[in-house]
């Protein structure tokens, strides 16, 4: 039978380049093969291949750019896919499927304030919009950024944080919950930063991503504070294996993450009892 | 569409024709269980089955199906359809029903081209039941007829008289492989309305939903913190059997496989369940339904809720092999529809 297309065969990537992030995690940039740019949207994954070990899915952390066709993800060891991949050297192929799933909208944040709102490895699907709205910062309104990490070991971009607060055009507060001698900063869990920035509710929309248990309790001081809910979007983390909606790993309820989400407004999912 | 008499004697030849194009599937008994085997003259046809011990699903959706061959050395893949016309005889209207679902949700969104494939190769005939297996309920689910989904519909009129439904062109076309057939006359195919009816009757007689099926969601909907969940969820051995024996479940995993000589390799689908305690886990060790009663109430969520939802149509077509299989006796979708409701009859 002549090939037919299948949604299943990968492209090809070649990884171009690494970097440690922290202990546990690296950043990995990729071109494409085909020389074509990705062509995704800040909050949308892909379908990572290393043949014979596996498949998973992975947060594009680069911003959109359709002037060249590197793009980086950033993952923590932690499987077999992502362990066999932090064994890759430079110019090693991989395989990619996507992008997938749902976006920012990037849309309805132009003009307004935007509260980032990171947890963990969350920074690293914000990082897509919070740079590629740095690339285009008079469009937008405040960019304020949350980053809020469970030790100074597993920070994470340590650097372009560092870099953010020093400039006057972003509002950056880091936390974190464990702190060790090194560290100078706020302690505490990231719903304490939250009475230190001024917000203005009514033109502030929050983008948040974080480990699974954050999610109910800054929604909560998002809403004392007054934004509505209709402004506040989540990027959630299920297992995706298809990335197509088939699978059924990925379900919240009746929905699938891959192809509903990864991003939902808030009241797409304030109703699902498995959402967060 | 036409209706048609084919007498016993003529079925050697048909399929004898069929089977020069076609692979042939026909119900046949093992060791007192049914199952679709291949058809050949010396076979004996079990017309009075009662169930498929198999849902028909894994004809068209494998439990392995192979999707992409890849070259490890140079990164190149290519999709793989493997895939051989076949003709299934002898299907109950319960079962085709799940192969009508199946086709929506395989086909909704991002198309399942593998699945598509096959289902294009795949000839349906279907056959009125003469017996009903003791666990069964389809006929209080909406899942005892069918109007579509099949190429050629048989109901055994006589001792040795079928009478057949023409579903499709395709089929018309099949059943007159050997020459035309006789039309059927309006009191044959009385004859064969009754008959279906007949069986309906005994279903419904044996197990019923104690309400209209179409009020499944909205009990499942006022019932998703019931106790039911955690109480029949304890006996769970978490083993997936009623997944994987569902004619209405597609959850699949994807991994990789490797030749010896790590050259080449392919990837492939396997059947996967929502009842398996991994199946929602992701890296780092959270498990988004860790708890065996999230488990299980997803399950019947699926069933009655989720698939409803999309298709407006129950995902559970009252086959009752979920019950027969389950060892551990509490995968009996109809006791759980009608204790939510009693139980929320009582609260009212």
């Amino acid at each position: 039978m002549k090939d037919k297309f299948s949604p299943y065969v990968p492209r090809v990537a070649t990884l171009k380049a690494k970097k440690k992030l922290s202990d546990f995690v690296t950043l990995f940039e990729f071109a494409q093969d085909n020389g074509k740019p990705l062509a995704h949207r800040p909050g949308q994954f892909i379908q990572l291949s290393l043949f014979g070990i596996g498949e998973a899915p992975f947060s594009i952390t680069s911003p959109p750019r359709s002037d060249h066709h590197h793009f980086e993800i950033a993952v923590r060891k932690i499987g077999t896919v992502t362990t066999a991949l932090h064994n890759l050297e430079v110019g090693a192929k991989v395989g990619v499927r996507g992008p997938y799933g749902s976006y920012f909208p990037m849309h309805k944040f132009v003009e307004q304030d935007v509260l980032f709102v990171a947890g963990g490895l969350g920074f690293i699907p914000l990082r897509s919009l919070l740079n590629y709205m740095l690339r285009h910062r008079d469009e937008y309104g405040r960019i304020m950024v949350l980053v809020g990490t469970r030790n100074p070991k597993e920070r994470i971009f340590i650097d372009q944080i560092e870099e953010m607060k020093k400039r006057t055009d972003v509002e950056v507060l880091e936390t974190v919950d464990s702190p060790d001698e090194t560290w100078k900063g706020n302690v505490g869990v990231i719903t304490t930063l939250l009475p230190k920035v001024k917000i203005e509710p009514e033109s502030t929309y929050v983008a948040m991503v974080g480990p699974p248990v954050m999610y109910k309790f800054v929604i909560n001081e998002c809403k004392k504070i007054g934004i509505d809910e209709k402004r506040i979007y989540v990027s959630l983390e299920r297992r995706m294996k298809c990335g197509l909606g088939k699978c059924g790993h990925c379900q919240i309820n009746g929905i699938n993450c891959c192809v509903d989400g990864p991003v939902f407004c808030y009241t797409e999912i304030a109703s699902l009892e498995e959402a967060i | 569409m036409s209706n048609y008499i084919v007498y016993l004697e003529q079925l050697e030849g048909l399929f004898a024709g069929w089977q020069e194009k076609y692979k042939l599937f026909v119900p046949q008994e093992k060791e007192g269980f049914y199952f679709l085997e291949e058809y050949s003259p010396e076979a004996e046809i079990s017309f009075d089955y009662d169930l498929l011990y198999n849902p028909p699903k894994s004809f068209i959706f494998p439990p392995r199906e192979d999707l992409i061959e890849f070259d490890l050395k140079t990164y190149k893949s290519k999709p793989l359809f493997t895939v051989s016309p076949q003709i299934l005889f002898g299907l109950h209207p319960y079962d085709i029903k799940a192969l009508n679902q199946l086709d929506q949700v395989m086909d909704m969104g991002s198309v399942d081209v593998n699945y598509r494939q096959r289902r294009d190769n795949t000839i349906i005939m279907g056959l009125t039941p003469l017996r009903v297996c003791p666990e069964a309920f389809w006929g209080s689910v909406n899942a005892f007829n069918v109007d579509f989904g099949f190429d050629l519909f048989w109901t055994k009129i006589g001792p040795a008289t079928f009478l057949v439904e023409v579903g499709s062109k395709k089929g018309e076309e099949l059943l007159f492989v050997n020459g035309r057939v006789d039309k059927a006359t309006s009191a044959e195919r009385e004859v064969a309305r009754r008959k279906k009816q007949e069986i309906v009757s005994l279903v419904q007689k044996q197990n019923r939903l104690k309400y209209s099926w179409e009020e499944v969601p909205r009990v499942l909907e006022k019932s998703f913190d019931s106790f039911l969940w955690a109480e029949k969820s304890r006996k769970c051995l978490a083993c997936g059997s009623c997944n994987l024996i569902c004619p209405t479940c597609y959850c699949f995993d994807i991994l990789d496989e490797v030749d010896d000589k790590l050259n080449k390799g392919k990837r492939y689908r396997t059947w996967d369940g929502c009842m398996l305690e991994s199946f929602a886990k992701i890296a780092g060790g959270h498990n988004f339904r860790g708890r065996a009663a999230e488990r299980y109430r997803h399950r019947y969520f699926r069933k009655g809720k989720y698939i409803y939802d999309m298709l407006g149509e129950l995902g559970c077509v009252g086959c009752g092999r979920c019950v027969r299989v389950c060892t551990a006796r509490i995968a009996n979708p109809l006791e759980v529809f009608n204790v939510l409701w009693e139980a929320l009859s009582y609260e009212r």
